[in-house]
């Protein structure tokens, strides 16, 4: 029964999803290209140039001491903080739209990141060690998943319940944001504004080994049930006929999408759009989704994040930008772009 | 029409359903015959939808139990009775842009199990229902360009593939033009008489459901008020 198909390669070969397939395996190599290039010159540029190879070895730890140094302890974490909490931003955006049935849906919509806000925001106010942000911010994210599944939760999560508890919780937790930075000192006000708008600025090793690790499994965890996603996809109904409790698996993932959330918030911040447009991108891109190109989510997720960080740190004049300012330039128009191009030839089925 | 048989018998004792307290079927002692078509009947709002999705286990019961083969339906996993029993259910809606050959391998979801790569059992499941639903020349075809009647041959086709020796269909002919109709329930029937399937279907018109079905439930009021085989005369 589990004998692998090598006698259905035959007309495979002209299909619409092994196109697909191929055109994905093409796309997710580009972005795999641009990723490793991007983190090449992110690790080499800054005061002291290293070229990109000797700085891509200077990561693994070879050659020159001086660069391995520089790279291993000041640029890496940055770069690896922006590639891990890229992809997993990008993954749980796609996850949510596909479980709440709503193209728009992202961990704003949901509250994770108004949780992780609220988390970093309190650790500084509280004046506690910059070392603690992070924890708080995850911790945040994740209190703010579990309100969500308690408010929304009636013997099952319906879309619509879903979403709109989602906005309740989020406008709450981000009014708290506020409440704190307004009655903040100056100094410590502009530090929390500037860590609820992104930034992968002053991240530690521990904090990249723990989340980048958390993120990873999530990913492979998020691939191994794409099938789950593309039943629940077909609706409740469907799905349940199919031998997939919807509610259940409904819980299942979404708990997986706001962890991934949660965990890349912490390295993060709420980087902006990140989670709403990429999955938008992929799908032009690459077309209705499936694993793989679930898998060049991440890919798109991490070089976006990481090419809007270099994009702050080195192309723009002025300093210390957060990261998500520029996520949110960029994307806006960009996803303007799309929705328009999508509207125009299937202005028939804009019913869903 | 084909024999009926004691395998793959669907059977509600003492069903009631409803939706949040109110109850819409009320105590239905029902057989459903195996290897037969048997089509439920009945004015608007008589419940005829709602017994099919408790039988089909998408709702559950106010009161009594459903059996399959004399089990209980409620006490079975999800993935070994959606290896018994397909559904297409009422208006199901395709994710947008998905081809009808990727709607159709989700058929094989529940024979599939965590991270087992698609067999040839699967890749064969899906070219039979493809097949004999004769959506192989649209396999390549968005699902939400299709015309009526091919999309719910492509629904159709996914429940195929799902390869359940039952088949229970909500109202399959709604939506589609006349000449679709009766494509849909001239392919029911060959379902039903080729691989002897059994098959319940929900229809809301008396005479299809007459030319078509060897057995009629009518429903009425929450309540079959006639069940049994077509006379044939």
């Amino acid at each position: 029964m589990t004998t692998l198909t090598t006698d259905a390669a035959p007309r495979a070969a002209g299909g619409a999803l092994a196109r697909q397939r191929r055109r994905t395996a093409l796309l997710s190599a580009a972005a795999t290209a641009l990723l490793v290039a991007l983190t090449a010159i992110g690790l080499g540029t800054g005061e002291v140039p290293i070229p990109p190879l000797d700085a891509l070895r200077g990561l693994v730890g070879l050659g020159d001491p001086g660069n391995v140094m520089l790279v291993q302890e000041l640029r890496a974490p940055r770069v690896l903080s922006a590639v891990a909490a890229g992809a997993g931003l990008a993954v749980a955006g796609a996850i949510l739209q596909r479980v709440a049935r709503n193209p728009l849906a992202s961990p704003d919509v949901v509250g994770v990141t108004g949780g992780a806000s609220l988390g970093a925001t309190a650790v500084i106010a509280s004046g506690a060690p910059a070392a603690l942000t992070s924890p708080a911010a995850l911790g945040g994210g994740l209190l703010a998943a579990g309100l969500l599944f308690l408010l929304a939760w009636r013997g099952g999560f319906t879309v619509s319940r879903l979403v709109l508890v989602g906005l309740a919780v989020q406008s709450g937790l981000a009014a708290a944001v506020n409440l704190l930075i307004v009655r903040f000192p100056a100094e410590l006000a502009s530090s929390a504004l500037q860590w609820t708008t992104g930034s992968v600025y002053g991240r530690t090793w521990t904090e990249v080994e723990a989340g980048g690790g958390a993120i990873l499994a999530g990913l492979a965890l998020a691939l191994a049930c794409h099938r789950r996603l593309a039943v629940l996809d077909l609706g409740d109904d469907s799905a349940a006929a199919l031998g997939l409790p919807p509610h259940a698996a409904r819980s299942r993932l979404l708990l997986l999408a706001v962890v991934l959330a949660s965990v890349a918030a912490a390295l993060s911040g709420p980087v902006g759009f990140v989670a709403l447009a990429v999955p938008h991108v992929v799908r032009f891109l690459a077309g209705p989704p499936t694993a793989g190109t679930l898998a060049l989510t991440a890919l798109t997720g991490a070089v976006l994040l990481l090419g809007a960080d270099l994009v702050v740190l080195h192309v723009l004049p002025v300093h210390g930008l957060p990261v998500g300012v520029v996520t949110a330039t960029l994307g806006a128009p960009w996803l303007l772009v799309l929705m328009f191009r999508q509207l125009k030839p299937t202005a028939g089925s804009a019913t869903r | 029409m084909s024999a009926t048989t004691d395998a793959h018998q669907l059977a509600a004792h003492g069903l009631s359903l409803g939706y949040g307290g109110r109850l819409v079927v009320e105590g239905v002692d029902l057989t459903l015959p195996g290897g037969a078509v048997t089509a439920v009947v009945g004015p608007n709002a008589c419940g005829k939808s709602t017994l099919l999705r408790g039988l089909a286990r998408l709702l559950t019961p106010a009161a009594g139990t459903v059996t399959l083969d004399g089990a209980s339906i409620h006490r079975m996993s999800a993935r070994a009775l959606a290896r018994r029993m397909g559904l297409l259910p009422q208006q199901a809606v395709a994710p947008e842009g998905i081809t009808v050959e990727a709607l159709v391998r989700l058929g094989r979801y529940p024979h599939q199990r965590l991270l087992t790569p698609w067999s040839a059992a699967d890749q064969a499941a899906v070219e039979e229902a493809l097949r004999r639903t004769g959506t192989q020349d649209l396999r390549d075809r968005a699902v939400d360009e299709l015309s009526g009647g091919q999309r719910q041959r492509a629904w159709i086709a996914l429940a195929l593939a799902q390869d359940t020796p039952l088949l229970l269909l909500d109202e399959p002919t709604t939506f589609l033009d006349l000449r679709h109709q009766l494509d849909v329930l001239d392919l029911v029937g060959e379902l039903n008489a080729e691989a002897g399937r059994t098959v319940v279907m929900v229809l809301h018109d008396l005479g299809q459901a007459a030319r078509y079905a060897d057995h009629l439930v009518v429903m009425r009021d929450g309540r079959p008020a006639a069940a049994g085989p077509r006379r044939t005369s």
